[in-house]
């Protein structure tokens, strides 16, 4: 029985005299152990009263919250612009997790819940890792997600706990492991059903070796591969090269992992580490990391949380019917189901409902942590049908049919009265104003927008469409629902193509112009890649299909009056002439054949001429200024409702630059005053869609960033 | 300025590079020991009297470490006082070898100095001696691909195909082949082992039965690397507007792997009287150029000029090249811009036939340039490689 408890800010400190066994358990304040000064010194503290014990056979670390370490506290990393001072902050941690594994007991990390980033360093400076059998603990290091790589030892044990290669997996894409496949790959010990059973496991291994060292402190110790060796060569050679073809080398933080992986593992583990340190601190005070960690954490937390945004208690969604069983109709139907709505799936073709069973199958059997039953009774909530009359007392209705105002107006009229009471009537059109398709129904107040992402489950972004008449009730409902199949919302008023939809043609649109000035369209995707861009906009273009792009350029000239821009000619000819629809035909942009994609070699002969400047910088600054005018200029209009929508909705949406935290964070970097001359100079140019909008020269004129 | 004078350069056969090949048996050290033995036997100098051996070798590493040039000289029996170097080009060290000690001769430094190189790639592997060049950092700071992927990018760059390159390699072998029966490779010493008998007297590695539709059977040497390693994406970090490098070389159209090692006996006129030498050539200017270098192999057309203008002469004025065949697309480049004729270039075939033991290989150019002039009864030769990490070099020599 234990004799001797005490604790400290962030550590509950345990003796249990009879095992010898002392255990820390990790208590911050709040809901969550994060990693700051508090944490820091309360761990060493715990240390060093542990050791302090009569008796000490070894210690565990536990944790008292729901997750074991979520990693750094972000607003420390955040804040922090001064590399000196970010060295020091992170030698000390450093230091105190080399003090946990050369404390000279065993230490065995008990991971009841997830340990990731800096948590999941600490339990790898412990000398065993049991972690509770389930899928809901993970374990990883997603550092590189925030722009910066692992900085508490992280790329040094990994790979010397479980090789070069399989650690550069895990520190390149920043993956997190659930518990059974971390036990798999070495990133856990041993598993236990329960804290009981954990508990009892780690005793016995304390007692089992007592003289636990980790093996980097071990005598003869080598890493795999050889440093230096050919396999070595090998590995970093083809790692850079995956890398670069995955990021184009964008992302500061895997390129800079890659190398200190590399260079550290040639050293001794202390050395190593100042070699991290040193990356790390460049990383974490550098632009990159705080565009991303400002729009990847703090904005798309805040969307996540729905902050400023409305909500109810209940939402009264039980029933969820979905009209259109294409690929967004099946996939919204999979995903309401797999949340426990009730789904029923409506077309008027047996063979897309049959096609969007087998989609749905597929997805269900993709759930491997589910069991076979559990699979099944997700798929068993989808009602697929041909009759309307199957919709009735639906609470909510998604229209997903075609991109038709007649078309969405007359489904409305015949569907809506089957709905229950006060159900909500939703289109998930990505262009046309919802006040124009509310025009048919009875109750425009809960007739709202909901415009999902392609693929649906896997696509976060959800952007959520007032019309002129919807009311919030009906927004706060919907956002429940969001909410509840863990979709990230950016809420925005109506007008023609939304906010995600305008950026992304103009970003599509100017990847076609640019090919209709003449310049090589090898390098306007490769620009728009080096800028960060997570597609090329041909290529992007040639998977939306350019005959829909064609129809969505028709249907804007309705509202936004007839676009004469060679690059719009081109995507006519394309489709009109040439037969050249996109991916989906095999010939848009590219052909497509068996080994991959290749810019269709008639397609520079359609250019007007020859450009008297070109190149990957001329190139990436129209693709991009192109996007940040038109985001300025739909600010102006009022789409946006909240500046971070413009940040989270192109990142999340549209694959808007990630390393840039998004076009406002871009314009900041550029300088507001420096973007607005280069934007007025290009309108001069190459026309009125470059010019900067008023609000963003008013802005320019004050100095005032987007963002502080 | 005193001049440079070529009295002798030798080489041995090239061995195939691998554990098969007619000098895998023999060290690195022996080779080039036994190369210096011969060079003696042929002149009869007094070793006291060489100020230096300077001897390229790339893959200094294993029993290719620590400077083998002097072991070498002291193997072969030589004087203590005459020392001994080793300098790395990559691909260009053997010319780089000669280029130092024609300097230092030039320059009344040394007034006798063996130039040479030795390379044995069956027993010290390529790229075993690490280097900066396989650093992620370098990668992402300067980049680099393996030099296949950038000879194949050259080819892309300039649109030459499969059957150019291929058309390229089958003269290389059927000159080779000519060469070898007419006895073309007079500078040729056999290795012999420790009781006299020999070991290899002949190349080893040319077919001269190759045939196009056999070259065109075989597969692309990096397309699998460049393709399903990705390596080929690094080539866009610095040539965006490369969509896909076309992979055009083979085994069969570029250098292969052997063994082999070459001396060449470089004075001045007066040490060269003073020990009863005979002069064969001298040499007129040198060239040396950094380029791109993750393209790397785009050396010798700049180097060549440059060697061209310092010695006043045009390349019309050469009468005959060597450049190395490290792939077919480098020489057929270079006769691209300097607008010279296949004629004039590698008449006796090149490393695709023959071989490219990697630092003695310009060495061994020397050689083979200055035996073919006297064999016709020309003049002029200029030498040239392509260097890894982007560089060129090139020497011109004239007959005496």
């Amino acid at each position: 029985m234990s004799e001797h408890t005490t604790s400290n800010d962030a550590v509950g400190l345990d003796f249990d005299s009879e095992a010898g066994v002392a255990t820390l358990t990790l208590q911050m304040a709040g809901r969550a152990n994060k990693i700051d000064d508090a944490f820091g010194e309360g761990l060493t503290e715990g240390l060093a009263w542990a050791k302090e014990q009569e008796g000490l056979n070894g210690i565990l670390i536990a944790s008292a919250h729901k997750d074991w370490c979520v990693g750094a506290d972000i607003d420390g990393l955040y804040n922090q612009r001064d590399t000196a001072a970010m060295v020091e902050h992170v030698q000390g941690l450093q230091q105190l997790y080399r003090s946990i594994e050369t404390c000279g007991v065993p230490v065995v990390a008990l991971l009841t819940g997830s340990a990731l980033g800096g948590g999941y360093e600490l339990a790898m400076a412990c000398h065993r890792r049991i972690a509770l059998d389930s899928a809901r603990v993970q374990v990883g290091l997603p550092e590189v997600s925030l722009g910066v790589m692992p900085g508490a030892g992280g790329t040094q044990r990994l790979p010397r706990m479980i090789g070069a290669q399989a650690a550069l997996q895990i520190i390149l894409q920043g993956r997190t492991l659930r518990a059974p496949k971390a036990l798999k790959q070495g990133l856990v010990d041993e598993l236990g059903s329960d804290a009981e059973e954990m508990r009892a496991k780690a005793l016995a291994w304390i007692a089992a070796n007592p003289k636990a060292r980790q093996p980097w402190d071990k005598k003869g110790f080598r890493v795999k591969p050889t440093p230096g060796g050919e396999d070595a060569r090998n590995l970093y050679m083809v790692s850079a090269a995956m890398l670069y073809k995955k990021t184009a080398g964008v992302f500061e933080g895997p390129n800079t992992a890659l190398s200190v992986v590399q260079q550290g593992l040639r050293l001794t583990f202390d050395r190593a580490l100042e070699l991290e340190t040193r990356a790390f601190a460049r990383l974490a005070c550098g632009d990159q990391a705080k565009d991303m960690i400002r729009t990847i954490w703090y904005h798309r937390t805040a969307a996540a949380k729905h902050q400023g945004l409305p909500s109810v208690e209940d939402a009264g969604i039980a029933k969820v019917g979905i009209l259109g069983a294409g690929m967004m109709g099946a996939g919204l139907a999979f995903v309401s189901a797999q949340k426990g709505y009730e789904v029923v799936l409506k077309d008027i073709h047996q063979e897309a409902l049959d096609a969007a069973m087998k989609h749905c199958q597929e997805q269900g059997a993709r759930l491997r942590h589910l069991s076979e039953a559990a699979q099944g009774e997700i798929l068993g909530r989808i009602q697929y049908t041909l009759a309307d009359a199957d919709l009735a007392g639906c609470d909510l209705v998604i229209e997903a049919v075609v991109e038709n105002t007649a078309v969405k107006h007359q489904v409305t009229r015949a569907i809506e009265p089957l709905m229950a009471e006060g159900g909500i009537w939703a289109s998930n059109t990505s262009a046309i104003p919802i006040t124009d398709l509310a025009e048919a129904s009875a109750q425009p107040d809960r007739f709202i927008g909901l415009h999902f992402f392609s693929p649906v489950e896997k696509m976060q972004l959800l952007e959520i469409v007032m019309g002129e008449q919807t009311s919030e009730d009906t927004l706060a409902r919907c956002l429940n629902y969001c909410k509840r199949i863990g979709k990230l919302p950016i809420v925005v008023n109506d007008g023609y193509g939304f906010f995600t939809s305008r950026v992304f043609s103009a970003y599509i649109l100017e990847g076609a112009q640019l090919v209709a000035e003449g310049h090589n369209p090898v390098l306007v995707d490769r620009a728009a890649r080096l800028a960060g861009m997570v597609v090329g906009p041909l290529q992007v273009f040639d998977e939306v299909t350019l005959s829909l792009g064609k129809h969505a350029l028709e249907q804007a000239e309705q509202y936004l009056g007839p676009v004469d821009l060679p690059g719009v000619a081109l995507v006519r000819r394309m489709v009109d002439e040439l037969d050249r629809p996109g991916k989906a035909a095999g010939r848009g942009f590219y052909d497509y054949g068996d080994d991959g994609r290749r810019i269709w070699p008639g397609l520079r002969e359609l250019a007007s001429g020859v450009p008297d400047e070109t190149g990957v910088a001329i190139l990436a600054g129209r693709l991009m200024l192109v996007q940040c005018a038109e985001v300025a200029r739909a600010m102006d209009e009022g789409i946006l409702r909240q500046r971070r929508d413009a940040e989270v909705g192109a990142v999340f949406g549209i694959g808007f630059a990630p390393g840039s935290g998004g076009p406002l964070s871009l314009l900041d970097r550029i300088g507001l005053s420096a973007a607005v001359a280069a934007m007025d100079s290009l309108a001069e140019r190459y026309g009125e869609r470059y010019r900067p909008a008023a609000g963003l020269r008013a802005m320019a004129e004050k100095g005032e960033p987007y963002w502080d | 300025m005193p001049e440079a004078i070529i009295y002798d350069a030798i080489r041995t056969p090239r061995g195939k590079g691998r554990k098969s090949g007619g000098l895998n048996t023999v060290r690195p050290v022996d080779l080039l020991a036994g190369t210096l033995e011969a060079l003696h036997e042929r002149n009869r100098f007094d070793t006291a009297e060489v100020d230096d051996v300077v001897a390229g070798c790339v893959t200094q590493t294993g029993e290719q470490g620590a400077c083998v040039a002097r072991f070498a000289a002291l193997q072969a029996g030589w004087d203590m006082d005459a020392a001994g170097v080793t300098v790395n080009r990559f691909c260009g060290s053997g010319l780089e070898a000669v280029n130092h000690a024609a300097a230092m001769v030039a320059s009344g430094f040394f007034d006798l100095v063996v130039a040479g190189g030795v390379e044995s790639m069956s027993r010290v592997k390529m790229g075993s001696d690490g280097g900066a060049i396989w650093d992620v950092q370098t990668q992402w700071d300067i980049g680099s691909v393996p030099q296949g992927i950038s000879a194949d990018l050259i080819a892309t760059r300039r649109g030459v195909d499969r059957a150019q390159v291929d058309a390229f390699a089958l003269e290389s072998q059927q000159r080779a082949g000519a060469a070898m029966k007419r006895g073309a490779f007079a500078g040729i010493v056999p290795v012999i082992d420790e009781n006299g008998a020999v070991l290899l007297d002949h190349d080893e590695l040319p077919r001269p039965n190759s045939t196009l539709e056999g070259l065109g059977k075989l597969p692309a040497a990096f397309a699998m690397m460049g393709r399903d390693y990705a390596l080929d994406e690094l080539v866009r970090a610095r040539y965006p507007e490369i969509e896909r490098v076309e992979h055009v070389h083979s085994a069969g159209n570029s250098s292969g792997i052997v063994d082999g090692a070459a001396a060449v006996l470089i004075g001045s006129r007066e040490k060269g009287e003073a020990l009863g030498l005979k002069p064969r050539a001298r040499v007129v200017s040198v060239g040396l150029c950094g380029t791109e270098p993750l393209i790397m192999l785009n050396g010798p057309v700049p180097a060549s000029r440059k060697a061209l203008r310092k010695a006043g002469m045009n390349a019309a004025d050469i009468d005959l090249f060597e450049v190395n065949e490290a792939f077919a697309v480098v020489p057929m480049v270079f006769m691209d811009e300097l607008d010279v004729p296949h004629d004039k270039v590698n008449v006796n075939g090149g490393a695709i036939a023959l071989g490219h033991p990697l630092g003695a290989t310009g060495a061994m150019l020397l050689g083979t340039a200055l035996d073919e002039l006297e064999a016709r009864g020309q003049g002029t030769a200029l030498i040239t490689l392509c260097i890894g990490g982007g560089m060129g070099i090139a020497t011109i020599i004239e007959r005496i």
